[in-house]
């Protein structure tokens, strides 16, 4: 047979039994054999003498009993509240001759006598809590324990002693006495266990005792539902009583779950003003219980009150919770990452109730400091629980104030984050960089941009922790365009001021190697951009504007070049062209040098650094582009550059590229705007370059390449002719078309031809559209009647 | 009473009177109930002489009465110690014509001794009318039951030792008197000093001890008179148990001590402790028992309060530590260990399945 059900077996058998006892004794009693029945009660109870249940059947058995029990108890306070008292009944049941029956029998009689005497009170209480002393075994004892806790629960005197007057009824004081001795006792059964049968079952017995705490912990609940215990009698009796107790079992189950028992139970008022006795209990704890935990728990209730009760106030809650803390780890010889999340409970105490004051987290992470110091930590692995103890406490301050700058004000901050290992620093630098930029927080002066960014310095620059081997790139990638992100969150209103930001930045980033300052440096060129606009916008007020535009186009000019340092091309080249473009913008003396300056610098980026076709095409592509958009060269500087960019456009390895570059840079003699802001409109140039692809075109090879090269052509030209281009003819036009359509049928057709024939069609709809609709107003498309379509 | 049916019989009939009218009945006592007398009480009350034939006369040789006290030994039947005999001459030899009622009295009559009805020992008081006869005498008895009441003891110490077998169990117990009347209640409590038996349970057991004979013919009898749990489960050091008793709800008497050089009755209280591996710790300790008289226990007490509660002066102490002075009637003791062959007298209860013998007995105290 199996132990399980083996338990239901002998539970059944018991069960059976006191249904048993238990109907004679009810027949007994509806008979007024009172004796008879208290000879049947005494059987019944007699079950409970057993030692082959476990805690589980044994509550069962227990629960049956005196559910049994409460027919006899029924029967007694009729009878006696008729008057009809039994003479000695309190002596007759305690011939009993088994201890366990007759303190179960002198319990529930006991109560008879109380409910129908309230003058018995007192005496009997005390007499019961005394007598069950005799029980000595543990699950026996608790039970019957719980028993008489249970009885008396609704008979405890609960009104105030007052020295003056007598109390036959007894007083809170005496109630508080029964409880007290009642825990006691309870608390020693309970702890016993423990050490009762063989070592290898400690699993099982620790389970057990489990399932039992909370009759030990009723005892508790029984004393927090005693009105009459004031704040005074909490500290001068029964917490004292409680603690007393509770050090003195040396029992670290026993210990940490009545500590956890007394903050749950009792009223948050009552914690606040006997803190100190509390945490001095808890440093004579057992040294395997975990007090950490049950003082944050105290620390969070007492948290949660005080930001509710502004009248808490008046207890020096930080003040006091510092010192005994501080004792406690004196004492205790705490795990590292206990004391740490000791302060983290600190602060966010701090945090929640204190937020002005910002010395009490300073305070806690001096604290922190001064441990490591004292232990001679230098660095902590993220692996270790102190690590990610520590991590918690630093996110506190960070996710309550959700301001970076007041953050920064934690003098102590800092000098925390360098005890993190290499992944530790970086978790809390993002961390620190994603709340900034969630909170739009801004950084407005050199100093403070010096401390965030040596705050977040794994993330700036190599560290000498650094473990070797590549990082994830993708995470990388988001690391860095975070702090390119936060590159727009240091910002001062004065420019001057900001200007001296970017230069700080810049010092920092510089230091970031290769592959971070592709991330951080080009914001930091934008900072610049925009300042420049800036000054540009307060000419009037600023003097000194142009000097000082230059210099930053200067500092951005240097910047950029680090990046082609960093064997970059095509970022620069973007960069330099923007500035190129900023700066055409903003007209300061000898602007036109330094656009000039910028331009070339991309066009030599172009030319010597970007060797890739692709790269190449969508170089060109943004050089001619920026090019039609500056307009501040006189015609001396800007020849050349049209030239230069239809020329390298025209050298692109591919046809097709050629082709569409050499398109492209048509604009540059048509649209683009010479330095006094007249479109250049240089039709024959305009030709020269559309001739020239259709050259071009026709040496491809491939038909749908030449065919879909035309189709756009004919769309430049189209372009051009509505624009006004008179070398744009309707033969011209007729020819292309012609030649497309004679390609066009010998395509095979697939997904990319059909794509082709689609533009085709659409060209041609649209002609034939405007041709048709061509009226008066629209006299551009009357010339092209003779348009074959 | 007539032999071969012939010639003139009578019954024998005797009613006694109280001097204070009262009758008081031995309650314990199952069978006839019986009058309870007191030493130095008058016993004195009426015969009638019944006649069963009306017509024809009762010849006698004289009517007698007598008050006899006596003790016998169950195993010597016939051989009866009679420790007093008292005889009254109520007629003088002649004739009686009719029912006839004499009247007798035994002044003050000394009653050293307390009924006593024993295992081996029976202490009895009678009143025996005999009529003389040639042939046969016509004979009656009447028991009476004789209770001896004490005076308070001038000296009643309470109980208290330090016992132990070393290393192993140091026990403190405490029983608040000697003496204890017959509704008295034993009140007490056992502090544990050391613990290093798995106990079981603890009882107190009330032993009575009926001792016969003497010199080598001394035959001892124990009965267990009552055995109370005392405690459930295995205590730790520094416990105290808190021990009461009410010994109004057995069969007891008072302590006897060789009443007439025949025969003791003595009470012991036995405190045992039994261990998992069901070995029996026990010491014993003598008590008296005393009888109170009746009158001063009635109304003493509202029976409808209990009485001896911790809270009362004479209530268990159960918390409180032992008293450090020790002062005690009986000289430091020890606590015995039982086996059942070689110490039958002190285990009343072995069953016989103590399968360990084991030698105890160390005087634990340092006195």
């Amino acid at each position: 047979m199996t132990q399980m059900e083996d338990q239901e077996k002998q539970l059944e058998f018991a069960l059976a039994s006191v249904q048993k006892q238990g109907v004679h004794m009810k027949m007994c009693l509806d008979k007024n054999k009172l004796m008879e029945a208290l000879k049947h009660a005494s059987a019944m109870l007699a079950e409970l003498r057993t030692s082959l249940l476990s805690p589980k059947s044994y509550y069962e058995l227990f629960m049956k009993v005196t559910n049994e029990l409460c027919y006899l108890d029924l029967y007694l306070v009729e009878e006696f509240e008729r008057g009809r008292k039994v003479d000695d009944l309190y002596q007759i049941i305690q011939y009993a001759g088994n201890i366990v029956p007759r303190l179960y029998l002198l319990i529930t009689v006991g109560l008879v006598y109380i409910k129908t005497n309230t003058n018995l009170k007192r005496d009997l209480l005390k007499d019961l809590v005394e007598m069950c002393r005799g029980v000595q075994h543990p699950l026996r004892g608790l039970f019957l324990r719980h028993y008489l806790l249970q009885c008396s629960k609704n008979v405890l005197p609960d009104v105030p002693d007052n020295e003056e007057t007598e109390h036959p009824e007894g007083t809170v004081r005496d109630s508080i006495d029964f409880i007290l001795m009642n825990f006691a006792e309870m608390n020693k059964l309970w702890v016993r266990m423990q050490h009762q049968g063989h070592s290898r079952e400690k699993e099982r017995r620790e389970k057990e005792r489990e399932e039992l705490k909370i009759l030990v912990g009723t005892n508790l609940v029984r004393l927090s539902h005693l009105d009459s215990i004031t704040l005074d009698k909490y500290r001068k009796i029964v917490l004292p009583g409680i603690l007393e107790q509770i050090v003195s079992c040396r029992d670290a189950i026993a210990q940490e779950y009545l500590m956890e028992c007394i903050i749950q139970v009792f009223p948050d008022e009552f914690h606040l003003y006997t803190l100190n006795v509390f945490l001095k209990s808890c440093c004579e704890l057992q040294p395997s219980v975990n007090v950490k935990t049950i003082v944050i728990l105290m620390i969070n209730r007492l948290t949660v009150f005080t930001f509710h009760n502004s009248n808490a106030s008046e207890v020096k809650l930080f003040e006091v919770l510092t010192e005994q803390i501080a004792n406690i780890i004196q004492s205790r010889d705490l795990p590292l990452e206990d004391t740490v999340s000791l302060q983290a409970a600190m602060v966010g105490l701090a945090l929640k109730c204190y937020p002005d004051n910002l010395d009490y987290v300073d305070k806690s992470l001096q604290t922190i400091s001064d441990t490591f110091a004292k232990r001679k930590i230098e660095k902590i692995s993220h692996k270790n629980p102190v690590s990610r103890e520590l991590m918690a406490l630093m996110k506190l301050p960070i996710d309550n104030y959700n301001d970076l700058l007041l953050v920064m004000k934690l003098k102590h901050f800092p000098e925390i984050i360098e005890y993190f290992d290499y992944t530790g620093r970086k978790t809390i630098a993002i961390y620190l960089l994603q709340n900034a930029v969630q909170c739009r927080t801004m950084i407005p002066s050199v100093e403070q941009a010096d401390i965030v960014l040596t705050m977040v310095s794994p993330l700036v620059k190599d560290q000498p922790d650094q473990p070797i081997g590549e990082e994830d790139p993708e995470d990388f990638a988001e690391e860095q365009s975070l702090l390119g992100r936060f590159v727009h969150h240091m910002k001062a209103d004065e420019p001057d001021l900001q200007f001296k930001i970017l230069m700080a930045e810049r010092e920092h980033f510089s230091l970031g190697g290769n592959k971070r300052i592709c991330y951080t440096l080009p914001p930091l060129v934008f900072q610049a951009y925009q300042l420049a606009l800036i000054y540009s916008g307060k000419r009037e007020q600023d003097e000194l504007w142009e000097k000082k535009c230059r210099k930053i186009f200067q500092f951005c000019h240097q910047t950029i070049l680090e990046l082609t340092k960093a064997e970059l091309a095509e970022l620069p080249l973007r960069l330099f062209l923007q500035g190129a473009l900023t700066i055409s913008q903003i007209n300061f003396k000898n602007y036109e040098t330094v656009a000039y300056e910028f331009y070339s610098q991309a066009f030599t980026l172009y030319e010597e650094e970007i060797s890739e076709s692709k790269c190449q095409l969508a170089a060109i592509i943004l050089l001619i582009g920026t090019f039609e958009k500056i307009n501040c060269f006189d015609e001396e500087n800007a020849e050349p550059v049209r030239t230069q960019c239809a020329l390298a456009a025209s050298k692109l390895l591919k046809k097709p590229d050629q082709c569409r570059a050499v398109a492209i840079s048509s604009h540059l003699f048509w649209s683009a705007q010479n330095n006094v802001g007249q479109p250049l409109q240089d039709g024959k140039r305009v030709m020269d370059c559309l001739k020239k692809c259709v050259r071009i075109t026709k040496q491809c090879m491939e038909v749908s390449v030449q065919v879909q090269l035309f189709v756009e052509l004919l769309n430049y030209y189209v372009y051009f002719y509505e624009r006004g281009n008179n070398n744009v003819s309707v033969d011209i036009l007729n020819q292309l078309i012609g030649q497309i359509k004679k390609e066009i049928t010998g395509l095979t057709p697939n997904e990319e031809t059909e794509q082709i024939t689609k533009h085709f069609e659409n060209t041609i709809a649209y002609l034939q559209n405007r041709i048709e609709s061509a009226d008066t107003e629209d006299s551009v498309y009357k010339a092209l009647e003779g348009l074959t379509l | 009473m007539t032999f071969f049916g012939l010639g003139q019989t009578a019954e024998l009939e005797i009613v006694l009177d109280r001097p204070d009218g009262k009758k008081k009945l031995d309650e314990s006592s199952k069978k006839d109930q019986s009058l309870i007398y007191y030493d130095g009480e008058t016993v004195s009350g009426r015969v009638n002489v019944i006649l069963k034939k009306s017509s024809s006369r009762l010849e006698h040789q004289g009517i007698k009465v007598e008050f006899i006290g006596q003790i016998e030994m169950y195993y010597d039947r016939g051989n009866h110690h009679e420790f007093t005999s008292l005889v009254k001459e109520l007629a003088r030899p002649g004739e009686m014509l009719q029912n006839t009622s004499y009247n007798f009295e035994f002044l003050n009559v000394e009653k050293p001794y307390e009924t006593y009805t024993g295992s081996n020992v029976r202490l009895r008081y009678f009143l025996r009318v005999t009529v003389i006869r040639r042939i046969y005498d016509i004979v009656k008895e009447m028991d009476i039951i004789v209770h001896t009441l004490s005076s308070y003891p001038d000296m009643n110490n309470s109980i208290k030792m330090e016992v132990g077998i070393e290393d192993c169990l140091h026990i403190e117990f405490e029983y608040n008197k000697c003496k204890y009347h017959l509704k008295d209640v034993i009140v007490g409590k056992i502090y544990f000093l050391l613990v290093r038996i798995k106990i079981k349970h603890m009882e107190i057991a009330i032993i009575k001890r009926e001792t016969t004979g003497s010199g080598p013919n001394t035959f001892n009898e124990n009965e267990t008179i009552a055995k109370y749990e005392i405690m459930d489960g295995a205590p730790v050091r520094g416990e105290s148990i808190p021990i009461r008793v009410f010994l109004a709800g057995y069969d007891l008497t008072p302590t006897m001590r060789d009443v007439n050089k025949r025969f003791s009755v003595r009470y012991f209280l036995n405190l045992v402790l039994m261990d998992e591996e069901d070995r029996r710790y026990f010491k014993q300790q003598e008590i008296t028992l005393w009888r109170k008289g009746e009158k001063h226990l009635k109304g003493m007490q509202n029976r409808n309060e209990p009485s001896h509660l911790v809270s009362g002066k004479d209530g268990p102490k159960g918390s409180e530590a032992p008293r450090t002075t020790t002062q005690s009637v009986q000289p430091s003791g020890s606590i015995d260990n039982t086996d059942s062959e070689n110490d039958h007298n002190h285990s009343p209860m072995n069953e016989g399945d103590d399968e360990q013998i084991r030698s105890s007995i160390e005087d634990s105290t340092s006195e």
